[in-house]
């Protein structure tokens, strides 16, 4: 996969695409199976820092894809349109989203009905995350061919606040390269939160 | 005053595209560098090597989000040796010190800037990911500045807007500019002399001594048990800030403008694989928990970067085979 499409999917990720990086995830989705196992790859993690319930995005989406572009593109390119008419691939690509996301809460939930009554083993990982990977095993359902590991919510808010220690831990060390290598002088040392020694 | 500076970055921006791209084809035979902006280039190079070989003391603030910070900066050139120091007026209040450092000791990141006479050889620099334009800056700290506009030709990195002192090529204010024309951060001279510094008298202040990579390599390569890995992508123009053993912690890229480190870090148990983000001003820290051939790790990017960039950059941290 090529390195424009890498980035093309995680700004579309991010609801940052620009139009071209709409087309371009839409016309190869699907006919090529590792975009949308990155895709898949992006989802996952993007889902876990945004949150949310994991999906099941394992699905073949592209078919959904098509169908939502073939229903916008009726009497036309739906490259051309979608040019001469900005507006309109912003509700292509919201649908596109729409029909993704939505297909996958519905798999969440129906999952999340066959775990009750599932103890579900856990042990505490060094940065105080719950880990239930693999404790239990995930049924396949519906289009999916493998299983996402089950996350609690409370990994948003865990990961998110590795970020802020993280930073807080490293970056001393960074501003130490960035002093040398950008244009301020020591000024990055003023980004350290708190200076050791 | 940003409204006013952000319409002139797209007009002036907009400008020498245009021209690129009327020049066409013509372009690739009289320089090797796409549209490189000499004026700019030239303005960069005399940035980069001010900043080390003028003598200089000031007071700067360097503004993130609503936090401001105040700070003095003092750069010393004697015998060939620059001694710069930074010493905190808000917060902490701490001192950074870099003493006798060689002028003719170029970092990487200067090395992109101070193109000079390579640029004809096929060398870009800052070129090849930044498009430029130039234009007369407001008074600054009392000194008449130069404005240079840079804006990013990819999405990996952000865009900057420079004013360097029209004299001597020092960079008196620079902004941190993000998606939408926002500023994110922003550094400013308030007060700027060039003389040397009187030594500032530092009393009970912490004073932390800056460091140079040899040493900060060693320290580091004495933590045991480490993973070997490396890493398959960063954006193009990115270059390593110095040699760094496949068992490092650390690895730091440069392009001349932005810089950001790569940490990776194992782990005794197990990580439920995720991802997450913490910003300040132009800063990003990206953590993610995955596994490398079964090991449980944490890799994290901070740098002067989009998220997309650190993801990126992160996705494609493998372990060294």
């Amino acid at each position: 996969m090529s390195e424009l499409m890498r980035e093309s999917l995680s700004a579309l990720l991010d609801d940052e695409a620009n139009e071209l990086e709409i087309e371009r995830v839409l016309s190869k989705v699907a006919d090529d199976p590792e975009l949308r196992a990155t895709w898949v790859r992006y989802n996952i993690v993007h889902t876990v820092a945004s949150g949310q319930q994991p999906m099941h995005l394992d699905l073949d989406i592209s078919a959904r894809v098509r169908d939502e572009l073939g229903g916008q593109a009726q009497g036309g390119s739906a490259f051309r349109q979608r040019w001469l008419r900005p507006l309109s691939s912003v509700a292509v690509a919201a649908s596109v989203t729409v029909a993704v996301v939505f297909g996958g809460q519905q798999l969440a939930q129906l999952e999340n009905g066959s775990y009750d009554g599932q103890a579900i083993a856990s042990s505490v990982s060094p940065v105080g995350m719950v880990n239930s990977l693999g404790a239990t095993s995930v049924q396949a359902s519906y289009g999916t061919r493998s299983s996402v590991p089950v996350l609690q919510p409370a990994t948003h808010t865990a990961y998110q606040e590795l970020a802020r220690q993280r930073l807080q831990k490293y970056m001393q060390e960074h501003a130490e390269h960035a002093a040398l290598n950008s244009p301020n002088g020591l000024v990055p040392f003023a980004r350290v939160p708190r200076i050791q020694e | 005053m940003i409204v006013k500076s952000s319409s002139n970055w797209r007009l002036v921006l907009f400008l020498p595209a245009l021209a690129g791209i009327m020049l066409g084809s013509a372009r690739a035979s009289w320089a090797e560098c796409p549209a490189a902006d000499a004026d700019a280039l030239a303005w960069l190079d005399k940035m980069s090597r001010s900043l080390q070989q003028v003598s200089y003391h000031g007071v700067v603030t360097f503004q993130r989000g609503d936090e401001m910070q105040a700070m003095e900066v003092a750069n010393t050139i004697v015998d060939g040796m620059a001694t710069e120091r930074l010493t905190e007026l808000t917060g902490q209040g701490a001192e950074v010190v870099r003493v006798d450092h060689p002028l003719e000791c170029v970092h990487p990141g200067h090395q992109l800037l101070q193109l000079g006479t390579s640029l004809k050889s096929g060398h870009c620099g800052v070129s090849s990911n930044y498009r430029f334009g130039v234009t007369d800056g407001e008074l600054i700290a009392g000194r008449q500045a130069v404005r240079i506009l840079i804006h990013p030709r990819d999405m990996y990195r952000y865009g900057y807007v420079l004013e360097l002192d029209r004299e001597t090529g020092l960079l008196l204010k620079s902004s941190t500019i993000g998606r939408g024309d926002k500023v994110l951060e922003k550094f400013q001279f308030a007060s700027l002399s060039y003389t040397s510094n009187p030594e500032g008298e530092s009393g009970p202040r912490l004073v932390h001594q800056a460091k140079h990579p040899e040493y900060i390599n060693r320290k580091l390569s004495a933590g045991g048990g480490r993973l070997a890995w490396s890493v398959n992508w960063v954006p193009h123009g990115f270059t390593a800030t110095d040699q760094q053993a496949a068992i490092s912690s650390r690895k730091t890229y440069t392009d001349g403008l932005a810089v950001f480190s790569i940490f990776v870090e194992a782990l005794s148990q197990d990580i439920r694989p995720g991802e997450g983000v913490a910003r300040t001003g132009g800063t990003i820290s990206y953590t993610r928990g995955m596994h490398m051939k079964g090991v449980p790790v944490l890799v994290t990017v901070i740098g002067e970067v989009p998220l997309n960039t650190a993801r990126m950059v992160a996705d494609s941290v493998v372990e060294a085979s």
